[in-house]
């Protein structure tokens, strides 16, 4: 074994089980000191999360190194004939959970199963990368056109429909991104990739009329600026046509769509906007973030010694917010190990797509490599204040079972691309 | 197509690391470059869960007169972990010094407080001015020295309402809820211990409410904003039916005899007065009474702890000759004109003689003026053609043999013995009709309270049978006002209630005579094997259309006529004079 950045096929297999190992005992600290109380001059306060989530944890990363290691050895093939029954029965999952769970919080989201809960978003992350590697993988001989992307998106759309009337917006946008970066992977030129984003972009515009400007000019002058753009893109007509149409459709359904939202929704991206519109809602949790990795400086306040998170400023912050405690306890330092850490298994996880034989494989390996980036890099933006609050774990180090298992299947399954990169 | 893979995997890699690099650069700018200014905030920016107590109800009289309320006191307190520290610069010290503490005294209570499990030690209860001016300065060299306000209960008539009112005490860890219970009791909390604070505990208590406060780094209220969490929702009145100025009376007609006086409002059964002498003062309570003040009340011989009014069983007496003559006109036995043999002094029964209370013997007497003059010899003679159990069946009509079902805690059932009581007590036949002569003038094992005795009265005035005392008039008692009528024939109830006017008018008890306002009483002085008798007077005013009833017991007092009546008579006059001008009490 090298302890070098392969450059050849083959080796580096011990490099995402190790990062894995490190998020695995990074989480378990970073949980036995939120479960801590404080003990500085300060009265001592009860934690506010017990003791037993540590523990807990300790089940779920045993159990997840059991279902890394089996993911690992199951055979590809075998996966990629089970994944549209998994995808089915997600979808099916999703649909039954809107109608049959309890609603918590205003949304309905999991399965109570007396010990755990079961969150099917989480496995149907897997089952859209599954599926849309399937499809894409069995097109890919032909010319790059846009009825399998076309099929991709109703594949990824149906379960991101579904999950947004949970609600949960946060989840719903993987989907997104994960369908970008695997159309894109399958091929599809960047002009039309751009071309079709813009109507997202016309979404954003329309918002940003609705909600800041108060006026429909911003989105008035972005249709200007596109009819501009595409006279000079070489498309056809038709093409123009449709996309300028999509481009309307989704402007004003983003209109419609921003009225139907419930009001702790809106109030959370508006606080996004403007964080001090309301201090002790989503934006003081924004706020308590910030100042907790902040204070932590370059060092940190060092381990244990964290006194926002004991203070109970730090909201869920062993589950969303863990990135919080770990910037202010081991400080700058720290938060690069963890992200470095992470970097890891994103990086090595393109190598082992761009070294995969077969294209079911790759685009496996590029959905896996799209969930960690997604997570990881939206995770840590909502926690810096960023982007705004909307409730999304840390892979590995947020405790919980659902995100354990994802992590630990989607790792499973880049490792067992990475580890049949020499077979046809 | 590898080559097209290459370039998109360039691609993806490049978009992956300028997201990270926006990621580490924006916390190279927030933890290195903008470290101080979070680190500031972070020192500034810590907030305190803050916990208000309710501020318990108040007690207040029919009147709206205020009989319980709270005062806000300010404590000096230090953190639990103070006392470990030593050494001639600890907080500790300083604190000792500056205040002018008796130092071993103090630490000695420290300690034991400490032991109690509390988070914060009260260094100085009800502190002074100048004392908590001098943490407010030096509050800088003080660290996690606190002054805080809590709420003390004050009873404003002390022990005038002892019993009926009671007290509160702080919470026993054996009361302390748990941690994360934000409704559980927590220590320094006030808990009811006794009498109505007791029983309406619930209602009185009230909900903490919860604040989140930016504190700084010694731990002081710095914050502009407080957060509140759950509002806090004070404890609810409650309003007695008891007068603040009946109850006055009553305790002055007493004249600090020991014993019991009670009045109720007719027919409501609403109790006005209800004095139980001596009583403890329920103040010293709400201040940590002091181990030798407890000591001296345990040991006290006039027993201000017990509750007279429904805990202590006193034998009725003659005013139990109306339970025997109700029996006997309603089994046919006699009626207001049968006589027996007259009056000697003393009645033969086998070998025993029992004697009248009037030694000279009171002649020939009929029913009717037995009852007024209270001939013991009658009584014997009619108690002799009555069965014991007939007997327990109309005392048990007026209430006696069972608690009154008051709200106050511990009340006794008294005795009300039958054939089966007695069966068990001597084995069957083991006792002799000797019983009936002891029992038909309220003597031998019968048993009974002051409140029993009022009911008693109550019942009798207003042929009521499910007359009850009530002490409260919010909350609302659940029971509907009374209105079933005794069982009895209702010209026997209208014979007492006649004799038992004459016997104020002409009788034992003259000396409950009230100005233009007819009574109606029974006086009556109860064997007490431990000493001087008992004396007992229970009477009702008007004696038509009655509103209220009053019963007496003056513990070792002698003559009811002589001692206890004077008391009824007193409050009687109270009465009705503050009915004919009523004193205007704002509200």
């Amino acid at each position: 074994m090298k302890l070098a950045w392969p450059r050849n096929p083959g080796e580096g297999a011990w490099m995402i089980p190790a990062a894995y190992a490190g998020l695995c005992l990074f989480s378990l600290a970073t949980l036995w000191s939120v479960t801590e109380g404080i003990h500085g001059p300060y009265e001592v306060m009860d934690p506010g999360v017990p003791k037993s989530i540590f523990w807990r944890q300790v089940v779920w990363v045993a159990i997840g190194w059991g279902v890394l290691l089996t993911v690992r050895n199951l055979p590809l093939p075998w996966i990629e004939e089970a994944s549209p029954f998994f995808y089915l029965l997600c979808v099916i999952l999703l649909a039954v959970v809107l109608v049959a769970a309890p609603v918590v919080q205003g949304a309905r989201r999991w399965f109570d199963l007396g010990p755990v809960r079961l969150q099917p978003s989480e496995p149907a992350k897997i089952a859209v990368i599954l599926v849309l590697a399937r499809l894409l993988a069995a097109f890919h001989a032909q010319e790059k056109r846009l009825l399998p992307v076309a099929g991709s998106l109703l594949l990824a759309g149906l379960p991101l429909l579904l999950i947004m009337r949970e609600p949960d917006l946060g989840t719903s946008l993987v989907f997104i991104a994960i369908w970008i970066v695997a159309v894109f992977w399958y091929g599809l030129s960047w002009v039309l990739l751009l071309s079709l984003a813009s109507p997202l972009l016309s979404a954003a515009f329309s918002f940003y009329a609705e909600t800041v400007a108060g006026s429909p000019w911003p989105w008035a002058i972005y249709l200007l600026v596109l009819l501009a753009a595409l006279t000079r893109a070489r498309f056809r007509l038709l093409e123009n046509l449709g996309l300028m149409a999509a481009n309307l459709v989704t402007g004003l359904i983003t209109t419609f769509f921003w009225e139907g939202l419930h009001t702790y929704q809106q109030e959370r991206i508006l606080t996004f906007f403007d964080p001090a519109r309301d201090q002790f809602g989503s934006g003081y949790q924004a706020i308590q973030s910030k100042v907790a990795i902040g204070s932590g400086g370059l060092f940190g306040t060092s381990y244990l010694q964290g006194t926002q998170k004991g203070l109970a400023f730090l909201p869920e912050r062993h589950t969303d917010f863990i990135f919080s405690v770990v910037g202010e306890e081991l400080g700058f330092i720290g938060a690069m190990l963890l992200v470095g850490l992470y970097l890891v298994i994103i990086l090595r996880g393109l190598q082992i797509a761009l070294e995969a034989r077969r294209p079911f494989s790759s685009l496996l390996a590029v959905g896996v490599v799209t969930y960690f980036t997604f997570h990881v890099v939206v995770n840590i933006c909502i926690t810096t204040g960023l982007m705004p609050v909307t409730g999304l774990p840390l892979p590995v180090m947020s405790y919980g079972g659902s995100n354990m298992l994802t992590s630990a299947i989607m790792l499973g399954l880049l490792t067992n691309v990475g580890s049949r990169s020499f077979e046809t | 197509m590898p080559h097209t893979r290459a370039v998109q995997a360039r691609i993806l890699r490049a978009a992956i690391l300028l997201v990270f690099g926006v990621i580490v650069g924006n916390l190279l700018v927030m933890q290195v470059v903008k470290h101080e200014q979070y680190e500031s905030q972070s020192l500034e920016n810590r907030q305190l869960r803050t916990r208000i107590q309710a501020p318990r109800g108040r007690i207040l009289d029919r009147d709206g007169r205020l009989l319980a309320d709270n005062v806000y006191i300010a404590d000096i307190t230090v953190p639990n972990r103070c006392l470990g520290r030593a050494g001639p610069d600890s907080t500790l010290e300083k604190l000792l010094t500056w205040l002018r503490l008796p130092r071993y005294e103090t630490l000695d209570r420290l300690a034991g407080e400490q032991s109690a499990g509390r988070p914060r030690l009260t260094l100085v209860a009800n502190a002074a001015m100048p004392q908590i001016a001098v943490i407010e300065e030096r509050g800088r060299e003080l660290p996690g020295v606190k002054v805080e306000t809590r709420s003390r209960r004050r009873y404003l008539d002390g022990p005038l309402f002892g019993h009926v009112i009671g007290y509160v005490g702080e919470t026993l860890p054996g009361e302390i809820g748990a941690e994360d219970d934000p409704d559980g009791y927590k220590p320094g909390d006030w808990i009811g211990r006794d009498g109505i604070e007791a029983v309406l505990e619930e209602h009185l208590r009230g909900q903490a409410g919860y604040t989140l406060q930016e504190v700084n780094a010694a731990g002081r209220v710095v914050g502009r904003r407080e957060v509140e969490l759950r509002p806090v929702r004070p404890g609810r009145d409650v309003v007695l039916t008891l007068s603040q100025a009946l109850q006055d009376s009553l305790g002055a007609a007493m004249g600090g005899n020991p014993g019991c006086a009670v009045a109720l409002a007719l027919p409501s059964g609403e109790v006005l007065a209800a004095v139980s002498a001596p009583c403890y003062d329920p103040n010293l309570f709400t201040a940590r009474i002091s181990t030798k003040d407890w000591q001296a009340l345990q040991t006290d011989p006039g027993h201000p702890f017990l509750n007279r009014l429904t805990q202590a069983t006193y034998p009725p007496g003659s005013p139990y000759k109306i339970v025997t003559s109700l029996t006997a006109l309603q089994n046919g036995v006699a009626d207001a004109g049968t006589a027996f043999a007259p009056c000697g002094g003393a009645y033969q029964f086998g070998n025993r003689s029992f004697r009248c209370w009037k030694r000279e013997g009171h002649g020939a007497v009929d029913h009717t003026s037995a009852l007024i003059h209270s001939c013991d010899v009658f009584y014997y003679q009619l108690g002799l053609r009555l069965n014991i159990d007939q007997l327990a069946v109309t005392a048990r009509l007026l209430g006696l043999g069972a608690p009154t079902g008051s709200p106050l805690r511990g009340e006794a059932a008294g005795n009300v013995p039958d054939k089966a009581w007695y069966d068990k007590k001597f084995g069957p036949h083991g006792w002799s009709r000797g019983v009936m002569l002891n029992n038909a003038i309220g003597q031998g094992e019968l048993l009974v309270t002051p409140l029993q005795m009022a009911v008693l009265t109550g019942r009798v005035a207003t042929g009521l049978a499910d007359l009850k005392p009530v002490f409260v008039r919010d909350p609302a008692p659940a029971a509907a006002p009374p209105s079933r009528p005794l069982p009895i024939d209702a010209a026997h109830l209208e014979w007492v209630r006649r004799t038992m006017r004459q016997v104020v008018d002409m009788g034992t008890g003259t000396r409950a005579r009230v100005h233009a306002i007819e009574v109606a009483g029974k006086t009556g002085t109860a064997e007490n094997p431990h000493g001087e008798d008992h004396a007992w007077f229970v009477c009702f005013a008007p004696a038509i259309l009655p509103e209220v009833a009053v019963v007496v017991i003056l513990e070792n007092g002698g003559h009811g006529g002589a001692v206890a009546a004077p008391v009824a008579g007193r409050w009687l006059n109270a009465y009705f004079a503050q009915k004919e001008a009523p004193e205007v009490v704002a509200p």
